[in-house]
């Protein structure tokens, strides 16, 4: 089975594989170092940042490559998430606005 | 024994209290699933592959990553470098529920942590600050997240055959705006924005100039910096 299977099919494993222990290294190592990490004050802030920059970092060339549909969009999410913090409303608004774009303009 | 059966009973009904109070989330989840489903079958992962991510990685925002990335599957490192860090918040979340798994054993802590998301992670949270819960609460809303998770993205995965032009319904677009309402999510006050918007621009000029997917690890490193420098001053 192993002989059959192309490189990608591996590459896909090893990448599967990697992100699944270290996943599950994070969540249990975060549980089992927990109170040892609060005093450090700098590492604490880098790893608060990093979800929120990480985010903005994946989808600021998408949106920007939307044009001004894209950055429509983003406000809308915006301001609904800021109204109703729901996740799924957000998510239709966003598709919504740019499959408006891309039929009728 | 009058002592140990009530004790399995309040275990138990822990676990169904649990799955039972993330269902309401779940219709998201299942939503979200879906359209991981459908990008599935647009970018040729197969069916086994979307299964080990689910059983083995079960984080959502990660596996978008992944699978966003799979038509440059040969970036290795990049990809689980990007994946690793979308995940380091599970770091956190693991120490932030210490109190809640103080009395339990190593085995349920090994056990349990697993099937840790964002969705039953805060409502447990929640739970516990006026109720007395066990890490089953927990486990519970991980397992019904786990199934409704598993079920939308296979459905996803099986009509994505009928949508002949996904990029005509901006479905390639919707993980777009799932990240950037997570990312709303996150945002505290206005200490914030200048690292976001490093950021958010060091990762558009990196795309443009060199393209390929390691502009998501260059904003993220260069924001996190330039927040440790502003708001680290404060703790020094």
């Amino acid at each position: 089975m192993v002989k059959d299977m192309s490189n990608n099919e591996v590459y896909a494993l090893i990448i599967i594989f990697s992100v699944a222990i270290g996943t599950y290294g994070l969540r249990l190592s975060g549980l089992l170092l927990s109170g040892k990490i609060s005093d450090e004050g700098r590492i604490r802030i880098f790893l608060d940042y990093l979800p929120p920059t990480l985010l903005l970092s994946f989808v600021t060339p998408a949106i920007l490559k939307e044009g001004l549909a894209g950055i429509i969009a983003m406000i809308l999410i915006a301001i609904c998430m800021y109204k109703t913090k729901n996740i799924f409303m957000s998510m239709i608004i966003g598709v919504v606005t740019v499959a408006i774009s891309r039929n009728f303009f | 024994m009058r002592i140990y059966s009530s004790m399995t009973d309040k275990l138990s009904n822990d676990f169904f209290r649990g799955a039972r109070a993330n269902a309401p989330i779940g219709i998201s989840v299942f939503a979200y699933g879906a359209v991981l489903g459908m990008i599935c079958a647009q970018k040729g992962v197969e069916i086994y592959q979307l299964t080990l991510m689910n059983v083995f990685i079960f984080a959502g925002t990660s596996q978008f990553i992944i699978v966003d990335m799979w038509s440059n599957i040969t970036e290795v490192l990049t990809i689980i470098i990007a994946a690793l860090l979308i995940n380091l918040r599970y770091f956190l979340i693991g120490a932030s529920l210490n109190s809640l798994f103080k009395n339990s054993s190593l085995k349920d802590k090994f056990l349990f942590m697993h099937l840790v998301a964002d969705e039953n992670w805060a409502v447990t949270i929640e739970r516990s600050k006026h109720e007395t819960i066990t890490p089953l609460f927990l486990f519970g809303g991980g397992i019904c997240l786990f199934s409704i998770w598993s079920i939308g993205t296979y459905i996803g995965y099986i009509f994505a055959g009928f949508i002949n032009d996904p990029s005509k319904y901006a479905l390639d677009f919707a993980f777009i705006a799932i990240f950037t309402a997570l990312c709303f999510n996150l945002y505290q006050n206005k200490t914030n924005l200048i690292p976001w918007t490093s950021a958010a621009t060091v990762a558009y000029i990196s795309e443009s100039l060199f393209g390929g997917n390691l502009y998501i690890v260059f904003g993220a490193i260069a924001g996190s910096l330039v927040g440790v420098f502003l708001d680290g001053k404060r703790y020094v």
